[in-house]
């Protein structure tokens, strides 16, 4: 009954970025499943989150979690979380991040303070993770090197220029991302 | 703070767990893979979604799975299923073992089943 279990795995990859940056776009491109999008209930947790009307509040906040799936072959599987990148988000984070193999943040250059959050996040936590500039149609095109300069990004830090609506140009991103968490998973160098 | 904003959802979801917000026992991951181990002899005790996911997880599947499949919460499915695992009809991996368990074999056959896709 246990043969399997040695072979099985589900690795976990989260996409970060503000609303609308096109976290959803990007897990719909590659996913198998169509994005899901479930609801993931607080409880006391978010009772001082959302306490501005003094209205007594303990297990009714909900936020969405999208995911998607790839299934590479029975028993080994790609997970994509995309969560909400605002700061009362980010106890989801906490969670989702534990045993994932890396992130991507999407940046939006017109919004780039969304993105320096969730890089700190990541970095804070040796998460392995990419930055990708979502060029899509009528947005101003950035070098990656002025996008590594206005957000600090470490040498390291892949930075890829992608349309997050383009299966070939997601995959790419995961590619590279996949390679990058090779070099540089804390989890490697504590394990010979 | 309308006495007819609509309540419903919430409140049949925590029904189906009898009003229970946390699983029981050790935690478990979103991506931990979910195992059926055997059906119950007598079925008193188990509501109609424990009974789906003893019949779904006959095949392995995540928590997030069966989450979409039952469309039903995350907090709410782990609730349902520490209720398996108390009664020993389900087995659900350890948490958090999918960057450890990463070795170069395992980044291989993930990037080469990426460029297949």
């Amino acid at each position: 009954m246990d043969y399997a279990r040695s072979e099985t795995l589900a690795i976990k990859i989260l996409v970060a970025g503000g609303f609308g940056v096109g976290k959803t776009t990007m897990v719909s491109a590659v996913s198998e499943i169509q994005p899901l999008h479930t609801e993931e209930l607080l409880s006391d947790r978010s009772a001082a989150v959302d306490d501005t009307t003094g209205v007594e509040q303990k297990t009714t906040t909900t936020v969405a979690l999208d995911f998607g799936r790839i299934t590479l072959r029975e028993g080994l599987w790609i997970y994509l979380f995309g969560t909400p990148g605002q700061d009362r988000f980010w106890f989801m984070w906490d969670e989702l991040s534990i045993g994932a193999l890396g992130a991507v943040v999407i940046a939006d250059t017109r919004r780039l303070g969304e993105a320096f959050a969730a890089v700190d996040y990541f970095e804070q936590r040796k998460i392995p993770f990419v930055v990708t500039v979502n060029c899509f149609d009528g947005a101003r095109r950035h070098s990656p090197e002025a996008v590594r300069r206005a957000l600090a990004l470490p040498a390291h830090v892949p930075v890829v220029l992608s349309d997050v609506r383009d299966r070939e140009s997601v995959k790419e991103i995961l590619l590279t991302l996949v390679r990058h968490a090779r070099e540089h998973a804390p989890s490697l160098t504590a394990m010979p | 703070m309308g006495a007819d904003e609509d309540p419903g959802p919430l409140v049949r979801m925590y029904v189906v767990t009898g009003g229970r917000a946390r699983p029981i026992g050790e935690a478990f991951d979103v991506v931990a893979v979910v195992t059926t181990l055997g059906m119950p002899y007598e079925q008193a005790g188990l509501s109609p979604e424990h009974l789906t996911v003893l019949r779904m997880c006959v095949r392995p599947a995540t928590v997030a799975d069966i989450g979409v499949y039952l469309r039903l919460p995350l907090n709410i499915i782990r609730v349902l299923l520490s209720d398996l695992r108390r009664e020993g009809l389900v087995s659900i991996d350890r948490p958090a073992v999918s960057a450890a368990a990463m070795n170069e074999r395992i980044y291989q056959e993930v990037l080469n089943g990426l460029r297949a896709l």
